[in-house]
């Protein structure tokens, strides 16, 4: 949106991330405790290889297609995971001791949000996986917003974090159909379309997102797109080694990945094979577009040249020294802050 | 359409669609139209429902009734299923409303315009309360109040029966419509079916403005 004076971003280094969902939970603890919120994971880790949360949203379409909104549908709460309720008063209070064991009640789940933890593909001994960890994207061009009738979803001019006003959305769920990313969520309780509000609370008094500074991995990175002093400029414009993923939805997300490296291949003989990679190309490049190739082959030689004892300022970033600098000026620490819930 | 007068009825009492009064008021059956895709506020919305069935409801019965200081509608329709229940993603609830020009010059089938606005007064079966709403032009209706608008819905035997009611005449500076007995108004309605996922302007309605006097000499019978 041309209306936006500056815009906040996310990158993540994905060959950092261990799947441990740290994120996830401090997002779940901060945001999405309330009732009808239950199976909302605003921030969620999938192993990919994978089919993702919620169940195959890569192939749900939506998002523009020539610059045209492209049809989708709204995933249903089953293909999102839903919430299992678990029988803890029997396991805890029912006085069976070890004849009851912690169980799902009701219906048994068929899909959970990280259903397929772990599988990846592959065969032995060439197996390979790797973690994605998705936010809302707070678009440049937000599908969501243009698709709902109501000017429900704002973009905000000082930091182009894309919000739903709560008292303005009528339950439509427009914006779940045209997200591409299929990162809004309903709550059936209020009624209204919930998702990732980029921890603006946070942001506004200097403290970076939940997800980012709760990661014990130093995956995330946060800051302003155009501020050359901080991290995201670095690493998306300076240096190039972070990309948007799909950016063929069309939406430009403002999440960027530093794409996966993998350990090299074994051939036949059980012998470390240069000649292909382990992760196919194809593959990152579905998600991650033709340039991922380029990114991987600067990490490389990034890499290459720390080994000969030269200085590399983009590896230095991204093994993140200085656990400050990743948040662009965003490392005050909430501790210090009294919060009141509005 | 004339509207009697029920004389000695608390438009309370009208709210229950057995009521007696209703007994002996004859409803008119109206033709529903789906709204044109091309009219959709967003090009997410019309590539959605391009080749899709909009307004599953094809028909409507209308009845109305007032009692000096109120008015309320009755309408019934055909709908297999009773969608109340949102507990789901991609449930939608099943809805009806009412449509009044606040001025002279209000337009049904563009929702009104910011000069010429118009008013619904909107029932929805997941909440089965009444909510007042004002319509600038499509894409542009807000609430402006969820008590004026009484609306209460049942559900039986494959069919909806919904009264819809408010006052005539509301202390209000919002544009709404202000009736009057004896005067010449429109009306429209709108049905919205949850099973077909009709919500906003995905809706069934009746097209232009259909007359609507409050009938000032009769006297309902019953």
């Amino acid at each position: 949106m041309s209306e936006v004076k500056r815009q906040l971003a996310m990158v993540m280094d994905l060959n950092k991330c261990i799947g441990c969902q740290t994120c996830t939970i401090s997002c779940k603890r901060l945001w999405t405790r309330d009732e009808g919120m239950e199976y909302m994971w605003w921030n969620s880790v999938n192993t990919m290889p994978g089919l993702g949360t919620p169940k195959d949203w890569e192939q749900m379409g939506g998002g523009f297609r020539d610059g045209q909104p492209n049809a989708s549908r709204i995933p249903t709460r089953k293909e999102f995971g839903d919430a299992w309720e678990f029988n803890h008063e029997e396991v805890f209070f029912g006085g069976k001791g070890s004849e009851a064991h912690l169980q799902v009640k009701g219906e048994q789940p068929e899909w959970g949000p990280n259903w397929d933890e772990d599988q990846g593909a592959g065969e032995y001994p060439n197996g390979y996986y790797f973690y994605l960890p998705r936010i809302c994207n707070h678009c440049t061009h937000p599908a969501c917003l243009e698709a709902c009738p109501r000017q429900a979803i704002e973009k905000r001019e000082q930091d182009g974090i894309v919000l739903i006003n709560e008292d303005r959305c009528r339950g439509y769920r427009f914006c779940m159909e045209a997200c591409p990313y299929k990162k809004i969520y309903w709550n059936h309780v209020q009624k209204v379309a919930q998702k990732c509000i980029f921890c603006f609370p946070r942001i506004e008094q200097g403290v970076a997102n939940a997800c980012a500074r709760q990661c014990p991995g130093r995956v995330r990175f946060v800051g302003y797109r155009d501020d050359q002093n901080g991290p995201i400029w670095k690493l998306v414009d300076k240096y190039k080694v972070a990309l948007p993923l799909h950016s063929e939805f069309g939406t430009e997300p403002n999440v960027f990945y530093v794409p996966p490296l993998a350990p090299p291949r074994f051939d036949a003989n059980g012998e470390i094979d240069e000649s292909q990679p382990r992760i196919p190309n194809e593959y990152l490049v579905s998600l991650f577009g033709p340039r991922v190739l380029e990114v991987l082959a600067t990490l490389k030689g990034e890499m290459t040249k720390t080994r000969a004892g030269q200085k590399s300022e983009v590896l230095d970033i991204l093994i993140a020294y200085k656990w400050k600098d990743m948040f662009g000026g965003f490392d005050r620490d909430p501790a210090s802050i009294e919060w009141k819930k509005t | 359409m004339l509207v009697p007068y029920a004389a000695n009825v608390d438009v309370d009492a009208l709210l229950d669609a057995d009521a007696a009064p209703w007994r002996s008021t004859a409803p008119e059956t109206i033709a529903m139209m789906g709204t044109p895709v091309g009219l959709q506020p967003t090009g997410a919305i019309r590539a959605a429902w391009t080749g899709k069935k909009i307004g599953a409801v094809e028909r409507i019965t209308v009845a109305a009734l007032h009692t000096g200081s109120a008015l309320a509608f009755r309408l019934e329709w055909a709908d297999p299923t009773e969608n109340r229940d949102l507990t789901d993603t991609t449930s939608f609830a099943d809805a009806a409303a009412v449509l009044l020009p606040s001025t002279p010059a209000s337009v049904a089938m563009t929702m009104g315009a910011p000069t010429a606005p118009v008013n619904a007064w909107y029932w929805r079966s997941d909440a089965d309360g009444g909510r007042h709403v004002i319509g600038e032009g499509i894409g542009a209706s807000r609430t402006i109040d969820v008590e004026l608008v009484r609306a209460r819905g049942v559900w039986k035997e494959g069919r909806w029966q919904v009264v819809i009611a408010r006052a005539l005449r509301i202390d209000t500076k919002e544009p709404v419509a202000q009736l009057e007995v004896g005067a010449k108004t429109g009306f429209a309605v709108a049905v919205w079916d949850g099973a077909n996922s009709e919500r906003g302007g995905i809706k069934a309605f009746s097209g232009d403005w259909r007359e609507l006097v409050l009938d000032a000499t009769k006297l309902a019978r019953g």
